[in-house]
């Protein structure tokens, strides 16, 4: 057998005399500083992101040169404000974060509760795959499956072929960005749910069974409103996730329903006006975060309490 | 409808829709993969490994996978130490502004994504380092990040801080302690967030399209690319890469972390 050799210990410690060196004993109170920094530095790449377009949104694109101006404007913001465009975008894509919010947290309320409540292990452990697996599929390849499923010889209108229905257009509408939305929302919210409704106990429902509710009643008046942060961290990361989402209306929209992110996407790209593009994003941007923060100050920051990871 | 038998077909028929919702899509692509026709076609027209074997052949798909696998790993690989010393320092240490760097480091999730990307895509355009595939890795890692220093958090959150004192009662010195123990105690958190990191990275789109060009395109973005073409089944087989990643990623989550983790209340 070898044998260690006996001053194994030494490369270790010349690490440590190395570190005591460079960060002394006496400042060890500030070590979570040069921890912390890294993350500081990583999304501060971000942060010099924002600053660009912040930048460009104040400066007009010049038609000669397609390039922006050296002037500072409000003019791109104005641009917005006027064209109806791109408030019937907004609303549009308003509309669809309402709707989407709303069936998601209807459809996950139900199947976060059986998943808290079922017995079973094996139907515990299959309810769970069955939201993981579409999360770590991917937005594209899923999208992809429902062309298949509700294209004009996809699945549906085969079946509907067979009853002697003609086809319908089932792709290309609103219709089929909101309901692709919701597909993709749902595990979100079920996940966000599943603490809130974990954390009541099932005495409680008993409790009120026992004083004559129905189970509505007791759904209604009991779990919901104790399940009430879980609601509010739902609803608040649903309703973002698809007031900025890209991918959905891109592929099952097919240009025809294009939310904010698309439109900011063609100023770039189709209609190459950086600055128009800037300015919707600090738009968008803005729009969110006044959302989020008005329902954190009405309703409370629910499980998305940053706090609480701390504890 | 109000007794308990109403209680169950109520609640069970919803979930079983979602079931079904969710399911769908992933089932018919399998399906799909497997057809020998030029088509996808209902009722699918034989069955045929064909269109995995057209795959193998097709030049675009294979080096967009590899260079998926390299954007994935280079997010990955950058994450982890950024993580695992965020992770400590956020539990272990107290910050002075600790609640705004907590807000800070939230930042890539409260951003919406085409907003940071774009922003990633002036900047690097700035710094001349757009068009290289190793900054699509870098700018992965930045929108994801708050996974990775959960996983570890939540590690950290759940080892003993006696065991380090322990460790340093017995002579052992601050590095030391570090490597042999601390680390291995919250090996699992890290291994944890290390594959939400790859997994994520390896599906993520819209980042990727506004940072790649025709010679770097990903494979989501490839994917995408041949959609607005012509719908064949070879896209199928890819995606049925993607389903088989994702339920591998899946077990191994479970074996790790457990998924009941995730029914634990707060």
């Amino acid at each position: 057998m070898k044998q260690a050799p006996a001053n194994s210990w030494r490369p270790i410690d010349a690490v440590e005399a190395v570190v005591s060196t460079v960060w002394p004993r006496r400042w060890r109170d500030k070590i979570g500083w040069p921890f912390i920094a890294p993350a500081l530095l990583l999304v501060g790449i971000l942060v010099i992101g924002l600053g660009y377009i912040i930048q460009d949104s104040l400066h007009e694109l010049d038609i000669a040169t397609y390039r922006l101006g050296d002037d500072y404007t409000l003019a791109n913001y104005g641009i917005l404000a006027q064209k109806t465009v791109y408030r019937t975008v907004i609303g549009r894509t308003l509309l669809a974060a309402a709707i989407v919010t709303g069936v998601s947290l209807f459809l996950a309320l139900p199947y976060a509760y059986v998943l808290t409540r079922t017995s079973s292990s094996a139907m515990r452990k299959f309810l769970l795959v069955a939201i993981f697996l579409p999360f770590f599929i991917g937005q594209v390849v899923r999208a992809y499956g429902w062309l298949i499923i509700l294209g004009a010889k996809g699945l549906v209108n085969s079946l509907l072929g067979l009853l002697g229905i003609a086809p319908l257009d089932l792709l290309f509408n609103y219709g089929a960005v909101i309901f692709g939305l919701i597909q993709y929302m749902v595990p979100f919210a079920v996940l966000l749910l599943l603490p809130a409704l974990a954390a009541i106990p099932e005495d409680v429902e008993l409790a009120s069974e026992n004083l004559g509710a129905n189970w509505m009643q007791t759904f209604w008046h009991v779990v919901l409103p104790m399940a009430r942060p879980g609601l509010v961290g739902a609803s608040v990361v649903v309703f973002t996730l698809t007031l900025t989402d890209f991918a959905t209306p891109e592929i099952l929209g097919g240009g025809t329903t294009d939310f904010i992110a698309n439109t900011i996407y063609d100023s770039f790209f189709e209609i190459s006006d950086p600055g128009l593009g800037s300015a919707l994003s600090v738009v968008l941007v803005t729009i969110g975060s006044a959302l989020v923060g008005l329902v954190f100050l009405a309703l409370g920051t629910g499980t998305l309490d940053i706090a609480r990871h701390q504890e | 409808m109000t007794g308990r038998r109403g209680k169950a077909i109520v609640m069970w028929t919803l979930t079983l829709t979602s079931v079904v919702m969710l399911g769908l899509p992933t089932i018919i692509i399998i399906g799909a993969s497997f057809t020998s026709g030029d088509m996808i076609r209902f009722p699918p027209q034989g069955l045929s490994l064909r269109w995995y074997g057209e795959l193998l052949g097709e030049v675009a798909f294979r080096s967009a996978f590899w260079r998926s696998l390299y954007v994935s790993v280079i997010c990955t690989l950058i994450s982890i130490p950024i993580g695992v010393l965020a992770g400590l320092a956020t539990m272990r240490y107290r910050l002075a502004f600790g609640r705004t760097i907590q807000v800070y480091l939230l930042l890539p999730f409260t951003i919406p994504l085409v907003v940071s990307g774009i922003g990633m895509m002036l900047f690097f355009g700035e710094i001349r380092i757009l068009g290289s595939l190793w900054p699509v890795g870098v700018a992965l890692s930045v929108i994801n990040i708050p996974f990775m220093i959960w996983s570890v958090a939540a590690a950290i959150g759940g080892l003993d801080p006696e065991l380090e004192d322990a460790a340093a009662n017995c002579g052992a010195r601050p590095v030391q302690i570090f490597f042999t123990v601390t680390l291995p105690a919250i090996a699992s958190g890290i291994i944890t967030g290390a594959l939400l990191m790859f997994i994520l990275a390896f599906n993520e789109f819209l980042v990727s399209l506004l940072l790649t060009d025709s010679r770097t395109v990903t494979l989501p973005v490839q994917i995408y690319n041949s959609i607005r073409n012509v719908i064949t089944p070879d896209l199928a087989a890819v995606s049925v890469v993607y389903i088989v990643i994702a339920l591998v990623t899946i077990w191994v989550l479970d074996r790790l972390a457990g998924l009941d983790i995730f029914l634990r209340s707060r």
